[in-house]
């Protein structure tokens, strides 16, 4: 036989290996247990998948976190609440973020033996056009422009146009937390069509600074910018001080997600990762990116909406 | 070197490797077309969603468990068909130019031209239309389009993405046609313009149809320039071209992030992509059925 052959037979293999291994290099990443959880050093890679909301705060706090303990690492993937949800009741991360709770996207037995950690408060308010010479709505005015039913802001105390109502698309965790509040289990009938759906806040906020008379939702990190107006709701401003009080009553947890049955590789990191981004050093980073700490909270609300006092 | 080596041992080689990829490329298909199907027909035989009611339901709100595809349906089909509608005169006109008048011009500068728009990414298309096309559409119609988002300026942003394809492969059609049948026609006595529109374009049909099927086949395929100027609306029925609607692949993409595993809502989804995957399909089927046809017209 001529070496030729034998390369030609090497490049063969070459091939089939290199097909095999598309395979492999999939599962090759498994972590390695620490071995002693009794020392103060955390080791250990944990992922963390979900919501994109307030993904740029959970980076802040695993650069913070991974920096105290640099034989951690934490990768953190985008996919929207719902990947977060099925990820975590499979068990393929170690946190599933969300911005709904998971009783209201998972099936019942899915949800057994998840943890769920309120890491922080989102709060969410109507903006509007600039050009929109109204600032205050009442809840039910809210309500009947998003079911549909008021149409013209000459109805709310404006000057006569039409209302183009901007919506985020279904199953958007701000949709949710906004429907829940102001809408209150009631659905905008068949025939009400929006001006627009769109996936992100970002977006939102353009389409409403270039969309005469329109109105739409988002978070309070999105409140500025050039071209629209936050309004008030009852009165109240959409501001920290109110939501902590109860006074403003649209918003929502941001839930991390953890399982009870998670690997002792992976628990004690974790757990310490969760700590950290709920304890009193990291709060003044939360309300830097927009979002309201828990610690001062007066209020609480559960999986049904209603609220109570804390 | 290769003499070296036993013939019917390179004949084996050689066999091995290619009927491996041919192996390998079948194997992607038929596994990408069982996985679509089977979790795209759960909605119907394990969720127990009616399947004429999907098709033909006049209302997407997954929030109310309501899966009624017809508005994603219709908006496909009507960005798709219109779009093909306003690229191919300007297509068919432009490849006449450079191939019937301007053969220098056509190769040199003209070809270049258009493969350098089939280069370009759809986001940027995307982009474009969301700051052109919208803009305009809102300036022209005023308060009948308030974002400037609808079915228009979907198909106006599909038909300048479709139009390169559709351009080159008129191009190539129009190239093929043997020049014998063009001489023929000139020594009848007609014009080139004669020529042209009752020899050339005749015998090129069965190639023109085939571009302008790839063409749509693209347009009802294309997700994201769609998805930033369409407006995204997927609840009811589209009911008019200015009016903001939702596509398959739109709505597909957009539902995907915040559907969970394994609910209904995710099943549905994979529902729409067994519907794009059913029309594509059909859409290459016609495709070999045209260029079955023109192949026993011109013998």
């Amino acid at each position: 036989m001529s070496d030729l052959s034998r390369r030609q037979f090497l490049g063969l293999t070459g091939a089939v290996a290199a097909v095999a291994g598309l395979g492999l290099a999939g599962c090759g990443s498994t972590t390695e247990p620490s071995g002693d959880d009794a020392t103060s050093t955390l080791t250990g890679s944990i992922s963390c998948s979900g919501a994109t909301s307030f993904q740029p705060l959970v980076e802040k706090a695993s650069d913070a976190f991974c920096e105290a303990n640099p034989d951690v690492s934490i990768a953190i993937a985008a996919g929207g609440s719902g990947q977060g949800l099925s990820q975590i009741a499979e068990g393929s991360v170690q946190i599933g973020r969300s911005d709904v709770y998971a009783e209201t996207k998972l099936e019942p037995e899915q949800c057994e033996g998840l943890v769920d950690n309120q890491v922080c408060i989102v709060g969410m308010g109507p903006i509007v056009n600039a050009g929109v010479d109204v600032d205050d709505l009442t809840l039910d005015q809210l309500k009947g422009i998003f079911l549909g039913q008021i149409t013209d802001w000459s109805e709310v105390g404006g000057t006569a146009g039409a209302i183009q109502v901007i919506q985020r698309e279904a199953g958007s965790g701000t949709r949710a937390t906004f429907e829940d509040a102001v809408l209150a289990g009631e659905a905008a009938p068949d025939s009400f069509r929006p001006v627009a759906e769109v996936d992100s806040s970002g977006t939102v906020v353009e389409q409403v600074a270039a969309t005469e008379g329109s109105i739409s939702y988002v978070a309070f990190n999105y409140m500025e910018g050039d071209g629209i107006k936050a309004l008030t709701v009852d009165g109240v401003e959409p501001t920290q001080e109110n939501v902590e009080s109860g006074d403003f009553t649209i918003w929502a947890y941001e839930h991390m997600y953890t399982r009870e049955d998670e690997d002792e590789s992976t628990a004690p990191v974790t757990k310490a990762f969760i700590e950290f981004m709920m304890s009193d050093d990291f709060a003044a980073t939360v309300v830097e990116e927009g979002f309201i700490p828990m610690g001062n909270m007066k209020v609480k609300k559960d999986a049904d909406g209603t609220i109570s006092a804390a | 070197m290769a003499h070296l080596m036993p013939k019917r041992r390179l004949e084996n080689i050689g066999l091995s490797i290619t009927g491996l990829c041919v192996a390998l490329v079948a194997l992607v298909v038929v596994t990408l077309i069982f996985m679509v199907a089977q979790q795209g027909l759960t909605t119907f035989f394990v969720d127990g969603v009616n399947p004429i009611e999907f098709l033909f339901g006049q209302n997407w709100i997954p929030e109310q468990e309501r899966y009624g595809a017809l508005p994603m349906i219709v908006g496909s089909f009507s960005v798709t068909l219109l779009s093909t509608l306003f690229a191919l005169p300007i297509a068919i006109g432009s490849a006449i130019f450079v191939v019937e008048v301007a053969p220098g011009f056509g190769r040199r500068v003209f070809q270049p031209f258009i493969e350098l728009l089939v280069g370009i990414p759809s986001v940027v298309y995307g982009v474009l239309g969301l700051y052109v096309i919208n803009s305009l559409i809102k300036a022209i119609f005023g308060e009948a389009a308030p974002t400037g988002a609808g079915i228009l300026s979907g198909s106006i942003v599909l038909a300048i993405m479709i139009l390169p394809t559709i351009t080159t492969l008129s191009m190539d059609a129009l190239r093929a046609v043997p020049n014998q049948y063009r001489e023929g026609s000139y020594a009848l006595g007609c014009t080139r313009w004669q020529t042209t529109w009752h020899v050339v374009l005749k015998s090129a049909l069965p190639s023109l149809m085939t571009a302008v099927i790839l063409g749509m086949t693209r347009a009802f395929g294309e997700t994201l320039a769609v998805q930033m100027v369409i407006g995204g609306v997927e609840r009811s029925m589209p009911t008019g071209l200015l009016d903001p609607a939702s596509t398959l692949t739109a709505a597909l993409t957009a539902g995907l992030s915040n559907a969970t595993s394994g609910s209904v809502y995710y099943h549905a989804l994979w529902s729409l992509g067994l519907i794009l995957l059913v029309m594509s399909l059909v859409f290459i089927m016609i495709i070999h059925l045209i260029g079955r046809k023109g192949a026993k017209a011109n013998g």
